[in-house]
């Protein structure tokens, strides 16, 4: 998928229809990586708003000419996750909670997602290897940085790469046929 | 590094999900301004990952949508009209204020008119009860004057104008024989003049013997013109004329105004 730069650029001078087409298309991706972490709808669509109202306050201070948009709204998905999960309310009301990765979520999805394959990718992901679920859950849903997840996993930097890209090669074989 | 290595590596896929340190990160984007054919090795990592969250996210509701319109647009109207814009709160409040001032003065001003109607109007109910009270005792003597004229002891009759003086006047005579008492009628004499009065007499006709009865005056007035006149003797006709004010001793013939006899 190419990065639709004419749609950030027109946001970025304010445009509010531009913005809705990214919304339209980030939406989802954003809200299923919130989810993972908050494990609650409720929680998780407040973060959202927050997520794209905070994309559209900083919008300038991304650059479609260095980096990847998604990788840019990717971390403020999560960090503002991650903020909401460390707030004393939240902890309070979710004391007893277990950790829980994208897989579990899929597996106990009912309305799985409808756009998207769901289910292919629920059959898949149900195969993958516990070493990748780990890797992915880590690096992608939970923002890890590579040291972070390395020494999280117990493995050498060099291994957790070279594993993290075989997983992800797996998964692209799968979802984009 | 060549295009494979870096392929190899490993950094592609954690640059997409953005796990690499800063460093790193610039040193890959200076490879991939270099060999621009990476950025669809990116783009597919991109869209399985993008494929792989929205296959984990819950239903999502339009609503979120909305809400972030609205916070948006807020935000922007902020910007712009937070300094000039009106305190709607305040001027309502204080209009409310005058408006119920101001009606508290109006209400006064129409409490003191109206305690000034009532005034008037209490004034007017005592004027009118007064003439209320004037017209039934006027009514009562009216009715009693007519009672009397009406009963049997009452004969009644008429004194005709003289010709020579007043051919157009008369007079009429209620009179009780058994207890001497006339009523007179002047309704049909013509007004006095200024400083005359009408003096009424009863008359013996052999020999013309004229007895004044008196005058027509207001004490002796019972209602609309009618005068009661009590212990005349035995007359046999009845005479009124025009006599200066006070009366005479004896009638003004030249002034007769009206003369008749009383019926047998």
């Amino acid at each position: 998928m190419e990065q639709p730069n004419e749609l950030i650029i027109a946001m970025q001078g304010g445009d509010e229809k531009a913005f809705s087409k990214l919304y339209t298309m980030y939406s989802e991706a954003l809200h299923g990586i919130i989810y993972s972490i908050v494990l609650d709808e409720g929680v998780a669509e407040e973060v959202l708003q927050d997520v794209f109202i905070k994309i559209w306050d900083n919008s300038k201070s991304y650059s479609v000419e260095k980096g990847r948009f998604f990788t840019w709204i990717l971390n403020i998905a999560r960090n503002t996750a991650i903020d909401q999960t460390r707030s004393k309310a939240f902890k309070n009301s979710r004391k007893n909670l277990s950790t829980s990765n994208f897989v579990d979520i899929l597996s106990s999805h009912e309305n799985l997602n409808r756009k998207t394959n769901s289910i292919g990718i629920k059959k898949f992901v149900e195969k993958l290897k516990p070493a990748c679920i780990q890797i992915i859950d880590l690096l992608y849903f939970k923002g890890f940085t590579q040291a972070d997840a390395a020494k999280d996993l117990q493995l050498p930097l060099g291994t957790l790469k070279t594993r993290n890209r075989n997983c992800l090669r797996d998964l692209r074989t799968i979802v984009l046929g | 590094m060549n295009i494979e290595e870096i392929r190899t590596s490993g950094q592609l896929e954690l640059y997409v999900t953005g796990s690499l340190p800063a460093e790193e990160v610039r040193e890959l984007e200076q490879a991939l301004a270099q060999y621009p054919e990476l950025r669809e090795d990116i783009e597919q990592l991109e869209a399985t990952l993008i494929q792989l969250a929205e296959a984990a996210t819950p239903p999502l509701p339009a609503l979120v949508w909305t809400y972030i319109l609205n916070a948006i647009r807020n935000v922007q109207k902020l910007d712009t009209q937070a300094t000039t814009r009106t305190n709607w709160a305040a001027i309502t409040g204080w209009a409310a204020a005058i408006l119920c001032i101001a009606g508290i003065f109006w209400m006064l001003k129409e409490t003191n008119e109206l305690r000034e109607d009532i005034r008037y109007t209490t004034t007017q109910n005592v004027i009118l009860e007064e003439q209320v009270q004037t017209t039934e005792t006027q009514l009562a003597n009216t009715n009693e004057l007519l009672d009397i004229l009406r009963s049997k002891e009452y004969a009644a009759f008429t004194l005709p104008g003289n010709q020579a003086v007043a051919p157009q006047a008369y007079a009429k005579v209620y009179f009780n024989k058994k207890d001497q008492i006339a009523y007179i009628d002047a309704r049909g004499l013509p007004p006095a003049p200024q400083d005359k009065v009408y003096q009424v007499w009863s008359l013996i006709m052999d020999p013309l013997t004229p007895r004044s009865v008196g005058l027509l005056e207001p004490s002796k007035e019972i209602e609309g013109g009618v005068y009661r006149f009590d212990n005349i003797p035995d007359p046999e006709a009845f005479g009124i004329t025009l006599e200066p004010a006070g009366g005479s001793e004896s009638p003004t013939l030249q002034q007769l105004y009206t003369l008749g006899t009383v019926a047998p």
